[in-house]
């Protein structure tokens, strides 16, 4: 083994490590990439390694954290964070969610299940996981857990409903797949639909099953009223304003009133105005929502800002190297190539992001999947329900870090990962369902323009 | 394999009698893009065979170490030896960088070759990249760009004016000065913004490129000639610094990888090219030539803007100059030399 | 089953468990008026968009300055929010382990994690930040877009300003910590 492949391993080994002692994930991460570049510099020039990571090289962290900075898609996540946190802050999500358990109190698991809706219609708005999180988090979570649902029930709904936004349309994961693949976005946004959808339908058949099976996951509350008139109207009275919201977010993306992006304005502004007329816009909540979506934006670019310096070094290590000669030591057949990169993406999604998963391994595997002759389409959607998927896995699932960043500080995460851990499931199930139906990706993208 | 490292001692020749070097380099395109994303991968590929395997420069793909817009300033500063890009991504910090990479009415690809290589053009370019530490090579020079992707037709200047448009560089500014609605949407938005018309039309890049984005689908007018970008010329851009200690034995090397990437691009880029306008059409969409009148007045205004730039930098006002006169005098050239394009 | 709303609005568990001392009882003060005054930029930003969106809609008018303004807003209310999410400590934690430590031990993992990772981070980002925006300064950049922002210095320059303000929070934080296992600086609780 290369000294660059034992560093890399290294680098990653004392990655798990050291977040498992509870210090910031961002500045595991962030320090991690000072550590090895120092360690890289002593070998070069006491041992006369020759590694290639010096400070010029780590000093590109500054450059990457600058494209963050003027990343225009990014400027969505403050935007929904803001519209979460006004609905929430005004009462109009606790209305909506209240009014919802008094009509589906009665129905086991009918509050996770207005939570996936929700998320499901939230999902066609952005396709940024951290905002569609902390959005249903707040919405959602307070109301489950007050009816006495499980706390590992309600987080890991929560998660997996927030990550259907990187894969039902717009979606950055997707818009940057195309662009590395040189591919149309726009078959792309329409593969994922489908599978999208279907990974929404599993999990309310999930929370169904699973509320009858165990009668303590998904409580009836005691209080539950009889479904009356009165309890409908209030239910539509409430749910109106929210779904009217979402409504005119996508409204506005589909009208070609705005792209996603300013869409999120939109939606922020809405929530504003909404809060305006139902009078509760006072100036204290405007100002405990603006100060909230700072520390909530600031705390999600911290990880990013940590993750962009770390793997910048791990890459100059060589990290990609290891990963890509393991990936091609492979001796299967054409079908047993796709399981075999899908179940390694799978694997490395518990570890790496997205974004470093969709840089590294996306370009190498495409063509080769390509020259085996099969649907690049129907590949890359695939690709991108494992990547979701990558969200949720323990120990670094970004879905779970952004919960824990926004849910009461009794819930740990221990819990959300028991939580998402039925939800993995029932992804690999959907990737399984894609995989033996290859219609369900090709059929739409043909049907299309 | 280590990864790249700036050139070892000197005199290590590694056994081959060449000099052994290791350098990291960076793309502004990805290399699954036809034509432009491949000069880099040619050249590193070239340079490793021809050196014996003594120079190895590992290409990265856009944003894998360096953004994609950070390729001067990461060069200039060693963070990576090289970088391949289309230097106009420049022109907020070196205005001049748009005219050695695409210029609205100005050369086409073979006279700008021309200019380049003997009409003073790679001394001009030199010297505005010195004092940026940075020694840019032509390495890739291609065909005009499209006039853009319009969801309905284009018959007057009003109507070209009348529209919600994504437009770079020089060719923005000249459409803002006649009153165009002028955006910049981030280029993984334009296909979402044009299907659902929240822009009216985008230029992006030239058909064969433009296909793979699928702009066909949900714009069905692609009008012609491409006036703001009449050649394309990317190039690789060199430390100076690791530049300077390069043997020239080395530096050749590099200079010849370099011309037969921009051949091979050029030809690639022409053979391409036709068999997608024509399917364009098989799918319906118009693709039709910008009137004259309309390009007259586009012309216009250009000057004006070129004019305007050229005051405000001295790099912009000696470049322009140059490539002015030496159109002057192609000119009589280019308009007997050739059979008119109709024929 | 009713919830109150003035209840689940305390989303952020702050971790107050070690005492103050008068660096970050100055620190807190300091950096809460700081977000309060930072945080009307979302107030902004909105407004930007909503104006872009009906100018562009309604008279058909694309201003590139109004989409720029939205990321440099973006980026100064996340880069200036570093030190406020540092100074009350709004971070992930991965708690498995960290839950159940006393807090003598969770005072040394945050000895040992600002002092061996946090602090080398911001430094060399801080140092690194530097040249990175002096020499958008010499060659005076500006925006490649048409019409688009002059000065990216000034933009760029909140980089380096919200990476010291975060310096400054977790020396802050550090003295806390110290305050704690060493009895140095005295705490003021
Ligand atoms: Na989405
Ligand atoms: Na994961």
């Amino acid at each position: 083994m290369s000294i660059n492949d034992l560093l890399s391993i290294l680098m990653f080994v004392s990655f798990i490590g050291l977040i498992l002692t509870g210090f910031p994930v961002a500045w595991v991460l962030g320090g991690l990439s000072i550590v090895f570049t120092v360690i890289a510099i002593v070998l070069d020039i006491d041992l006369g390694f020759t590694l290639g990571v010096d400070w010029a090289y780590a000093s590109l962290s500054v450059n990457r954290v600058w494209d963050v900075m003027k990343n225009w898609v990014l400027v969505a996540l403050p935007l929904f964070i803001f519209m979460g946190m006004m609905l929430e802050h005004s009462g109009i999500a606790s209305d909506l969610m209240n009014n919802l358990s008094r009509v589906f109190g009665r129905v086991r698991g009918g509050l996770a299940i207005s939570v996936t809706i929700i998320g499901v219609l939230l999902a066609a708005t952005t396709g940024i996981i951290g905002a569609s999180v902390v959005l249903l988090a707040l919405l959602g979570l307070p109301v489950m857990l007050a009816n006495g649902y499980r706390p590992s029930l309600a987080t890991g709904t929560v998660c997996a409903v927030g990550t259907l936004g990187i894969l039902i349309p717009p979606s950055i994961m997707l818009v940057l797949m195309a662009d590395r693949l040189a591919m149309p976005v726009g078959d792309l946004f329409l593969g994922a639909m489908v599978p999208g959808l279907i990974l929404g339908a599993l999990y309310i058949f999930y929370l169904l099953m699973i509320s009858r099976l165990d009668k303590r996951a998904a409580p009836v509350p005691a209080d539950a009223e009889p479904v009356s008139v009165a309890a409908l109207l209030g239910v539509f009275r409430a749910v109106l304003a929210p779904v009217g919201l979402i409504l005119a977010v996508l409204g506005s993306i589909f009208f070609g009133l705005a792209t996603p992006t300013e869409a999120a304005g939109v939606g922020a502004f809405g929530a504003m105005l909404l809060a305006l007329l139902r009078k509760r816009l006072k100036l204290s909540v405007l100002t405990d929502v603006l100060q909230q979506t700072t520390t909530t934006t600031a705390f999600i670019f911290a990880i990013f800002v940590g993750a962009t310096a770390y793997s910048l070094v791990l890459r100059g290590l060589g990290g990609d190297e290891l990963i890509e000669s393991a990936l091609f030591g492979l001796p299967f057949g054409p079908t047993g190539v796709v399981i075999t990169i899908l179940f390694v993406t799978f694997l490395l999604g518990f570890f790496l992001d997205w974004i470093e998963i969709s840089l590294i391994i996306l370009p190498l595997v495409a063509p080769v999947v390509q020259s085996l002759g099969f649907d690049l389409v129907w590949f890359t959607v695939m690709f991108a329900v494992c990547l979701q998927t990558s969200f949720l896995t323990p120990p670094v699932g970004f879905a779970i870090f952004y919960l824990k960043g926004v849910a009461p500080e009794d819930i740990d995460v221990r819990t959300i990962y028991r939580g998402v851990l039925p939800f993995i499931l029932l992804q690999l199930l959907g990737l399984a369902l894609i995989f033996i139906w290859k219609p369900l990706v090709t059929w739409l993208p043909s049907q299309a323009y | 394999r280590p990864p790249g490292v700036a050139s070892e001692s000197q005199n290590s020749t590694g056994g081959t009698g060449f000099e052994i070097v290791r350098w990291r380099a960076t793309s502004s395109f990805t290399s699954n893009l036809p034509i432009i994303g491949q000069p880099p991968h040619r050249v590193a590929d070239n340079l490793a065979r021809m050196s014996g395997g003594a120079f190895q420069m590992q290409v990265f793909e856009p944003g894998e170490i360096v953004p994609a817009l950070e390729i001067t300033e990461s060069v200039k500063e060693g963070k990576v030896q090289a970088g391949f890009q289309w230097v106009g991504y420049d022109q907020g910090r070196i205005p001049a960088s748009t005219l050695i990479s695409a210029v609205p009415f100005g050369m086409e690809p073979i006279e700008f070759s021309a200019w380049w290589y003997y009409g003073g053009g790679r001394e001009l370019g030199e010297a505005l990249y010195a004092p940026h530490n940075v020694m840019p090579i032509l390495c890739g020079l291609t065909v005009p760009e499209t006039a853009g992707w319009f969801r309905g037709p284009v018959e007057s200047l009003d109507d070209l004016l009348g529209m919600k448009i994504r437009f770079a560089g020089l060719g923005g500014k000249v459409l803002q000065r006649l009153g165009a609605s002028v955006t910049m949407i981030p280029a993984g938005e334009i296909f979402q913004a044009l299907e659902k018309g929240a822009i009216d039309a985008t230029e992006f890049s030239m058909p064969a490129v433009d296909q793979l984005l699928g702009f066909s689908r949900v714009a069905k007018y692609n009008y012609f000639p491409g006036w703001h970008q009449t050649f394309s010329a990317a190039h690789l851009q060199i430390n100076l610094d690791e530049w300077n200690s390069l043997r020239n034995q080395t530096k050749t090397m590099i200079r010849v990888a370099c011309r037969a990437a921009a051949m091979e691009v050029i030809s690639e880029a022409e053979y391409l090219q036709g068999a997608v306008i024509q399917d364009f059409e098989q799918q319906g969409v118009v693709t039709d030539m910008l009137s004259t009148e309309i390009l007259e007045q586009l012309r216009a205004v250009t000057r004006e803007v070129l004019d305007e730039e050229a005051a405000k930098d001295e790099h912009f006002a000696k470049i322009l100059k140059s490539q002015r006169e030496f159109s002057e005098v192609y000119r009589y050239w280019k308009t007997r030399g050739y059979l008119p394009r109709s024929f | 089953m009713q919830v109150d709303a003035s209840k689940i609005s305390e989303v952020f568990p702050h971790r107050e468990r070690f005492p103050h001392t008068r660096l970050s009882a100055f620190t807190r003060r300091s950096f809460q008026r700081l977000l309060w005054g930072l945080s009307w930029i979302w107030f902004g930003l909105i407004g930007v968009v909503v104006i872009n969106v009906t100018m562009r809609y309604l008279f058909g008018e694309g201003r590139i300055e109004f989409e720029e303004i939205q990321w440099h807003l973006y980026s100064v209310g996340f880069l200036i929010g570093l030190a406020t999410c540092m100074d009350t400590d709004n971070h992930v934690r991965v708690d498995i382990f960290h839950a159940n430590m006393s807090l003598r031990q969770q005072a040394w993992v945050e000895l040992y994690g600002l002092l061996l990772l946090f602090f080398p981070f911001a430094i060399a980002m801080l140092a690194f930040s530097i040249p990175f925006v002096s020499y958008s300064f010499e060659i005076g950049e500006v925006s490649d877009a048409p019409g688009g922002l002059p000065y990216r210095w000034a933009i760029k320059s909140f980089l380096p300003l919200g990476i010291a303000l975060m310096l400054l929070a977790a020396v802050s934080r550090l003295s806390r910590v110290t305050a704690y296992l060493f009895g140095w600086p005295r705490n003021v609780d």
